[in-house]
């Protein structure tokens, strides 16, 4: 690693001072699990970091607002979220998400901010936040506005974020009736990266299904709502289909053949992975969870 | 000071101490640099647990954390859990256990059942291997070890009843 210098900001707004919309080596650091591998590897030489670490304290809240939505700070480490009652009540999705995420070390120390913003899309959380409806509060010198983390990726690795912005919060909106579930699945060993995670959400109760939202991560470049599928679930929750659903998914996903499997091989999860995950949601015990009891 | 460096102050096993540091030195690194070898870097990617230390009484990977985020926190490393040459009911199960072959995983694992210890008291053999699923031994010891924790529960459980 080349050398640095380490800018330890005490509020958002030096932060944001600190940053600087035209150098790409100059970036803000949170917990530093991404960034780290990044700068050992190479891909990454910064210049300057500009640690979010002397932010926590004011950044780290997670509250819930009057109309049912939580508001979580940027710097909330992913164990903090994990553990939250408030989490585990109001979206329970999340936190069951959080168990199989990486490991405790890395859950320690790694923020919500930075995982949103590293958009590799083998991350676990986004797809789930999607399905949420969830938004991030983004600042800047120029003010604040909300992305939904829906719009927040823009390709691999990469977000709409400007160099310049940060995320301030995570916002996940009151669930109602919303039932939701994630599988990923893993085709080496159980902590390799997936390769595939849906993640889905059914709005309205029993069979009478308002809104679905389906949407694919780690197959893809970037995670993906799955929308002809989607539109299916107007009709029910019958067996058949949800089969239609889970064809017309295999069918619309942009998947990609890497290392984890073919194109074809990941169709097929796909296919078999959409059902599973609507099964669990809509509280019928999926293929896996019985497998795994 | 010279460019790309930085003093730290922390607290290093209960004790006050500063150093210089280079901004590009990771958590290992610095405990090296006070001779303490418990915590090493194996796989450098957070996966292997092998260099786990405890910052504000939170297990971490050093082979991931940025020496300067050491400034002001409460570190520590393998070597505090001796108490006046006693070891920790932990490490002691892992030896009656015989949970270990070559040892180079061994401080990362105890470190990270203290931890588990301490938020749960008794746990599962479920909870045990979620728990310790980002720590790896490749001498395999696992059995060995998920039977130390086991028999490290009970010593705590024993010695607080005394
Ligand atoms: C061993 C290991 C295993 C892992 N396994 C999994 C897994 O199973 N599932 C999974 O989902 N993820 C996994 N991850 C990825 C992990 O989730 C991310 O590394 C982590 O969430 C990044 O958070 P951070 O705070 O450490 O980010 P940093 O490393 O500090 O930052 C990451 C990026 O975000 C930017 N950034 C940080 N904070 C902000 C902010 N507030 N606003 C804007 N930009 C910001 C940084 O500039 C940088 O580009 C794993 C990582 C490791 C090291
Ligand atoms: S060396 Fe840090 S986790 Fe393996
Ligand atoms: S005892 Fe050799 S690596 Fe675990």
């Amino acid at each position: 690693m080349m050398s640095f210098e380490i800018a330890e900001p005490q509020t958002l707004s030096e932060a944001l001072a600190l940053l600087d919309p035209e150098d790409p080596s100059v970036r803000a650091i949170a917990g530093g699990t991404a960034l780290m591998l990044m700068m050992k590897s190479g891909v990454f030489r910064p210049t300057r970091l500009v640690s979010l670490r002397k932010l926590a304290d004011a950044h780290t809240r997670i509250d819930a607002r009057a109309n049912g939505e939580l508001a979580i700070g940027a710097l909330t480490p992913l164990a903090a979220l994990e553990d939250a009652p408030m989490v585990r009540s109001r979206a329970p999705v999340i936190a069951e998400t959080l168990r199989t995420l990486s490991n405790v070390r890395v859950r320690n120390v790694a923020t919500v901010g930075g995982h949103l913003a590293h958009a590799d899309p083998h991350m676990d959380l986004p797809p789930v936040l999607i399905a949420l409806r969830a938004r991030v509060a983004v600042a800047s010198r120029r003010g604040t506005r909300e992305v939904a983390v829906e719009d927040l990726f823009a390709g691999y690795y990469e977000t709409v974020l400007a160099r310049d912005e940060l995320i301030s919060a995570l916002i996940v909106p009151a669930q109602g009736e919303r039932r939701a579930a994630y599988f990923k699945c893993t085709t080496r060993a159980a902590d390799d990266w997936p390769a595939l995670g849906v993640a889905v959400a059914v709005d309205g109760a029993g069979s009478a299904i308002r809104e679905a939202r389906i949407v694919l991560s780690a197959a893809t470049s970037k995670p993906a709502r799955l929308r002809a599928a989607e539109a299916i679930l107007g009709e029910g929750t019958a067996d058949a289909v949800l089969a239609r659903a889970a064809e017309a998914a295999a069918e619309e996903a942009d998947v990609m053949a890497d290392g984890h499997g073919s194109a074809a091989y990941k169709r097929q999860l796909v296919r078999v992975y959409v059902q599973r995950a609507l099964r669990r949601a809509l509280g019928a015990p999926g293929v896996n969870e019985r497998a795994q009891r | 000071m010279a460019a790309g460096r930085k003093t730290i102050r922390f607290t290093l096993n209960g004790k006050p101490v500063e150093t210089e540091i280079a901004n590009h030195h990771n958590a290992v690194e610095v405990l090296e640099a006070f001779g303490l070898f418990g915590a090493r870097e194996s796989c450098a990617q957070g996966l292997c647990g092998c260099c786990t230390l405890l910052v504000d009484g939170k297990a971490v990977s050093g082979c991931l954390y940025l020496a300067a985020f050491l400034d002001g926190a409460v570190v520590t490393s393998v070597e505090h859990l001796e108490r006046d040459g006693a070891l920790s009911p932990v490490q002691e199960a892992f030896i009656e256990e015989g949970a270990f072959q070559c040892g180079f995983c061994t401080p990362g694992f105890v470190l990270m059942v203290e931890q588990l210890l301490d938020r749960c008291a008794a746990p599962s053999e479920d909870e045990i291997r979620h728990y310790l699923s980002g720590n790896l031994c490749r001498c395999a010891t696992y059995p060995q070890i998920i039977q130390a924790v086991q028999r490290a529960a009970e010593k705590r459980k024993a010695s607080a009843a005394a």
